[in-house]
């Protein structure tokens, strides 16, 4: 005769409800989709601002008769003060290309231009320890050649705040969401402990231990959540392919950038269903095994 | 093995306690009858020694343990000492006989070889080998009391506790079960058999006899 295991039960018992398998997998895919693309979102959205947001930079502007040559001998004197990690020089045609191609689809308002207003100037990435900008770029200014310095973007640097609020609130969000993809599995292991409470209740009294009868209600937590997190992952990959159009936004972006598959959320998902799996489970089986209430 | 001292039982919105100040003592090894109409507190009384209550009043000593005392989590350890019998058989309806046997030793983390030897048997016991594959709603309600008994008597039980054992049985089954009750199947436990049908006093004659009244303990022989 065979006789199993923790695993071995909670197998067997999923197998003798298959309806209630079907409607606690297909109720946690749904929570972890919601949760994965919240996820999917918060990873884009954050890999976006990273394409935006390259760190402190100065841009210096050349003067109109300081030559491309001269231009790239200034960058390489620039790229060697303390506390600049890179220098490149970038004339005003170039400047032009990368402008267009920020503009994407709107680049043809750029066609009416009779001359090119965009300076020739040295592009610098500024150390993230550096003390004191404003010294270094009144440095510059002073440098021979140089026509002006660009200290800052505060438009940039005021998206940076608002990003940075923005993440905050993202997790604090994102911890309101396993919340409740928790409750939601604590309510399906509930649901599993109801169904088979005359069998609980027999186990009790015959003497079975909580971790007896606890056990396969979290494995089976653990499996329901693992193959929710795939159907959930396997559910949010259509949705993104078909919504990643490849139309460009401004700034360079584009949709299917926004509204690519993260390759490590299946992942991920899984190891959410897991911890959820298990918190739902203890939460789930709770006071409902308490060995005093048979019948 | 059991004692009861003063023990009463109240039930929330119930006006009449179930049981009134019960004593009562029961040494190792003896059989007792307890009788007594529907609704006179024998099921309390088997509920209060298996720990599924805890008296109002009175202490509930069993096998050494103050059931008062005993807390929740070492009660599946008093349990696993104890062999338990119901009306209603309480079997787990798709599992097999030989599964339903085996619980009460699985529970216990028996090792595989020796609830294999042991609930084969126990089934001889009760002359249910045959059956040993069969699922337990596939089965007579004489059979399912028997699986029932056999589950019982698996861990080699101190205290064997029988409500109404025979209750859903016809008269040769009834029988049947009761002398597995009395018999050397037992091996030396101490047997409680609730029962109000007083016929089965006749039908195996030995043991002691209380008798319960309206939640009091009379002893009747």
């Amino acid at each position: 005769m065979k006789r199993r295991g923790v695993v071995g039960r909670a197998l067997r018992q999923m197998g003798e409800d298959l309806w209630l398998q079907g409607v606690a997998i297909s109720t946690l895919a749904v929570a972890l989709a919601i949760m994965g693309a919240y996820l999917a979102l918060c990873l884009n959205l954050n890999q976006a601002a990273g394409r935006l947001l390259t760190g402190p930079t100065l841009l210096v502007v050349t003067d109109p008769q300081v030559r491309p040559e001269e231009g790239r001998v200034l960058a390489a004197e620039l790229a060697r003060l303390p506390g600049v990690a890179s220098a490149a020089y970038v004339d005003q045609q170039e400047a032009m290309i990368r402008f267009r191609r920020q503009l994407g689809p709107q680049a043809d308002l750029l066609d009416d231009l009779e001359t090119n207003p965009l300076p020739n100037a040295v592009e610098l990435v500024l150390t993230p320890d550096l003390a004191a900008p404003p010294e270094l770029a009144a440095y510059i200014k002073n440098m021979a050649g140089v026509s002006d310095v660009v200290t800052g973007r505060p438009w940039l640097q005021r998206l940076e705040r608002a990003l940075r609020a923005g993440g905050e609130l993202a997790v604090a969000l994102g911890i309101l969401l396993f919340l409740a993809v928790v409750l939601v599995t604590s309510n399906t292991v509930r649901l599993a402990v109801h169904v088979r409470r005359r069998e609980l209740e027999l186990m009790a009294l015959v003497g079975a231990g909580g971790g007896y009868m606890r056990g396969p209600f979290l494995v089976e937590a653990v499996l329901q959540g693992l193959a929710a997190a795939a159907l959930a992952s396997l559910l949010l990959w259509g949705l993104f392919v078909l919504l990643a159009a490849p139309d460009a936004l401004p700034w360079g972006l584009r949709l299917g950038q926004i509204l690519a598959f993260p390759p490590l959320l299946p992942g991920a998902l899984g190891g959410l269903a897991v911890v959820s799996g298990l918190m739902g489970g203890f939460l789930g089986v709770g006071r409902s095994l308490h060995p005093r209430e048979v019948l | 093995m059991i004692l009861l001292e003063e023990v009463s039982k109240v039930y929330p919105h119930r006006e009449e306690p179930a049981l009134k100040g019960v004593s009562l003592q029961v040494a190792p090894g003896e059989f007792v009858y307890l009788t007594g109409p529907s609704g006179a507190g024998k099921t309390t009384l088997l509920r209060l020694l298996y720990g599924a209550e805890l008296p109002s009043k009175g202490r509930v000593v069993v096998g050494g343990t103050d059931l008062g005392r005993l807390a929740p989590r070492h009660l599946p350890l008093l349990r696993r000492r104890l062999g338990l019998v119901f009306q209603d058989f309480r079997l787990m309806p798709r599992r097999s006989v030989f599964e339903n046997v085996a619980l009460s030793l699985e529970v216990a983390g028996t090792d595989r070889r020796i609830v294999e030897r042991r609930v084969e048997e126990v089934l001889e016991q009760v002359k249910l080998s045959r059956l040993a594959k069969s699922p337990a709603d596939t089965l007579s309600g004489g059979e399912q009391q028997r699986v029932a008994l056999a589950r019982a008597l698996a861990p080699g039980p101190d205290l064997i506790l029988a409500d109404e054992p025979t209750g859903n049985l016809d008269p040769e089954n009834a029988l049947a079960m009761m002398r597995l009750l009395v018999g050397d199947y037992v091996g030396g436990a101490t047997v409680l058999v609730a029962t109000h049908d007083p016929t089965l006093l006749s039908l195996v004659r030995g043991g002691r006899v209380v008798h319960l009244e309206r939640g009091r303990l009379e002893e009747a022989s």
